[in-house]
């Protein structure tokens, strides 16, 4: 009982001192712009100014399947025309096709900026469509996956696991302290520390204020961002034992100080490198094992999971398995230190 | 009530010690005032004594608790009030004792009966950061009575109060000493424990110098004097008399003989200037 006046307490606090009204504005926020900003799937495109000096029926095959290819193409009449319209947008790319001699000349214009890849990809892209429409063209290719055909997220689904991991999940590891250092700021810590009350009721109440805000700010975002697509029972499991991990995580390194300002360094360093693992998140090709280590690099992948149709229950099990043992050591540290430092 | 033995704490964890080998013993229904100057080592005492601080060297026991070996149970029988206020402030007046009434195994006090008696009952639905310095620290004070405790830690409970208030909480610390709490009163006021206080004990740089009740520090430390003021010739004269002297207790029986006296005083020593004898140092 002590535990829940405590809690209930603490969360009277987070109403008062609008910490839960932030949270949410927040999750709203990050709504508002991934559903009014952030288009729900955005394709690179690249713009090419063309002058191809071919047959009228060769041209528009040939606009036709660039297009196809996922090119903005834009004909000109001459490579002038071409040259200037590039020079006015900075991220367009010219290219003119002539013949010469039996051959066909391809002369691709670039700002200068473009990297040897990029130079690269348009070079094999352009050619290869054109090498298409020559007749008698087979295409012999195949290409096999190792994992089959992996379901691929919409950009703003795609970005919702970032802002559960940050939020939802680990945002308690800096406020969790805060409020701590609050409590030995205002004594309060001290008067809750003569009372029968134990630390661990003390401790826990804290985590459990953390655990409804990121609840709260968690589902706000994934029911409008989501919809019906998330699977929240699974979702809502991830979201407690990462917040009950991030908030443990928060306790145990605030134990070791006795003001925010000394902490302070110590947790904003611990969200920097958790957030590393978003890097790899979004580009998966680098994934060095350093990134692959971070608790954060499995839970963006695990909140991944929840919003697939089909999900990996195993990964999101393993994870929230994981999680919430790592939050039961964390905490436990936690209660063994705080036994001795809360009110020094 | 409280039996301390060689206390020693040091927040260093070396021989700097803010408390040295204290030794002393409190009993039930007695109020023991702790005198000394600021930093002398009396709330490093409490501290220890209210498992705050942990005890690092020394036998100490609360209600029959070894402190050694700390149970929360204990703090059902101790009440804390401590020097800086400290409520929360964004809870109402109400809200703050209200919650820690709950944190108790045993039976409380009401909480806007607390209120009432320290004047802070028309204020109870207000919020704690809204009250003024005094009003917290009343708000502070009552919070530490809301278990009945049988022994009470007060925190120099008088300290910034105006005349009227500070009265006001002496009255109630004589009523719950008369319903028989232990009071343990650390505090650098000596009129407070002069008035309060069975005994007192003197610490400073940590040492605990002398252990008696006030009374006794009198009449040992004090100068046995009598100050006189009577009526002469149309004015008014001021006589400093020995009660050893023989010839200075004649002269006061004259005096009185007069029918001439408008003043008469003791003049038996003050805690303050008893502690500066035993000590050498002030108070404040």
């Amino acid at each position: 009982m002590k535990l829940l006046y405590s809690f209930l307490k603490d969360m009277r606090l987070s109403f008062k001192s609008f910490y839960i009204y932030i949270e949410i504005g927040f999750a709203l926020i990050f709504v508002a712009i991934m559903l009014f900003v952030v288009p729900e799937n955005i394709r690179p495109q690249v713009t090419v100014y063309a002058h191809i000096d071919l047959p009228e029926s060769y041209l528009s095959a040939a606009e036709g399947a660039l297009s196809k290819e996922g090119y903005d193409i834009t004909m000109l009449s001459s490579r002038e025309e071409v040259e200037s319209e590039i020079a006015s947008h900075r991220s367009s790319v010219g290219l003119v096709v002539s013949p010469e001699g039996g051959k066909i000349v391809y002369d691709y214009i670039l700002q200068g900026y473009e990297s040897e890849k990029f130079k690269n990809v348009i070079k094999a892209s352009i050619e290869g469509t054109f090498v298409k429409m020559a007749p008698g063209f087979q295409d012999v290719t195949s290409v096999t996956t190792i994992e089959g055909d992996i379901e691929k997220l919409s950009t703003r689904l795609n970005m919702l696991p970032v802002f559960l991991g940050l939020n939802a999940a680990f945002m308690g590891l800096f406020i969790i302290a805060a409020y701590i250092f609050l409590d030995k700021e205002e004594g309060t810590i001290k008067a809750f520390a003569v009372t029968p009350a134990k630390v661990w009721h003390y401790l826990a109440s804290k985590m459990g204020v953390m655990l409804v805000t990121g609840l709260l700010s968690g589902l706000i975002a994934t029911v409008f961002i989501a919809g019906g697509k998330a699977h929240y029972f699974h979702l809502i499991m991830l979201i407690i034992s990462l917040n009950a991990f991030g908030s443990a995580l928060g306790l145990f390194i605030a134990s070791f100080f006795d003001t925010m300002t000394k902490a302070m360094g110590w947790l904003y360093v611990s969200i920097i490198i958790l957030a590393f693992a978003a890097v790899s998140y979004y580009m998966p090709a680098f994934s060095p094992l350093v990134i692959r280590i971070l608790p954060s690099y499995p839970m963006l992948f695990a909140f991944r999971e929840t919003l697939h149709e089909v999900v990996d229950l195993g990964y999101v099990y393993a994870n929230v398995g994981g999680f919430a043992a790592a939050a039961v050591v964390f905490f436990l540290l936690s209660n063994y230190r705080f036994k001795k430092t809360l009110t020094v | 009530m409280i039996k301390v033995e060689g206390l020693y704490h040091s927040y260093s964890h070396d021989d700097k010690y803010a408390v040295r080998d204290a030794s002393f013993e409190i009993t039930r229904g007695e109020v023991f005032g702790f005198l000394g100057p600021s930093g002398a080592g009396k709330s490093t005492t409490q501290g220890v004594l209210t498992g705050l601080l942990q005890l690092q060297k020394g036998n100490v026991s609360v209600a029959g608790y070894d402190v050694k070996k700390p149970v929360r149970k204990m703090f059902n029988k101790i009440g804390v009030s401590f020097e800086q206020s400290n409520v929360y402030g964004k809870l109402t007046a109400l809200e703050n004792l209200e919650f820690y009434r709950k944190l108790f195994d045993v039976p409380t006090r009401d909480a806007m009966e607390l209120l009432e008696i320290v004047g802070l009952d028309h204020v109870a639905n207000q919020r704690a950061a809204e009250f003024s310095k005094g009003m917290k620290h009343r708000l502070t004070f009552i919070r530490s009575m809301i278990n009945n405790p049988e022994i009470w830690f007060l925190d120099e409970p008088t300290t910034g109060l105006d005349p009227a208030i500070a009265s006001e909480i002496k009255d109630i610390i004589k009523r719950e000493k008369e319903k028989g709490t232990t009071v343990f009163l650390t505090t650098h006021n000596m009129f407070v424990a002069d008035e309060l206080c069975d005994r007192v004990g003197f610490i400073i740089d940590g040492e605990i110098k002398l252990i008696d009740s006030p009374r006794n520090l009198k009449l040992q430390y004090g100068e046995k004097l009598v100050e006189v003021d009577y009526r002469k010739n149309g004015g008014t004269v001021r006589e400093k008399l020995s009660f050893i002297d023989e010839s200075d207790r004649r002269r006061l029986n004259e005096i009185v003989n007069t029918g001439a006296i408008e003043m008469m005083h003791t003049k038996e020593a003050t805690l303050e200037e008893i502690f500066i004898k035993v000590t050498g140092r002030g108070l404040e």
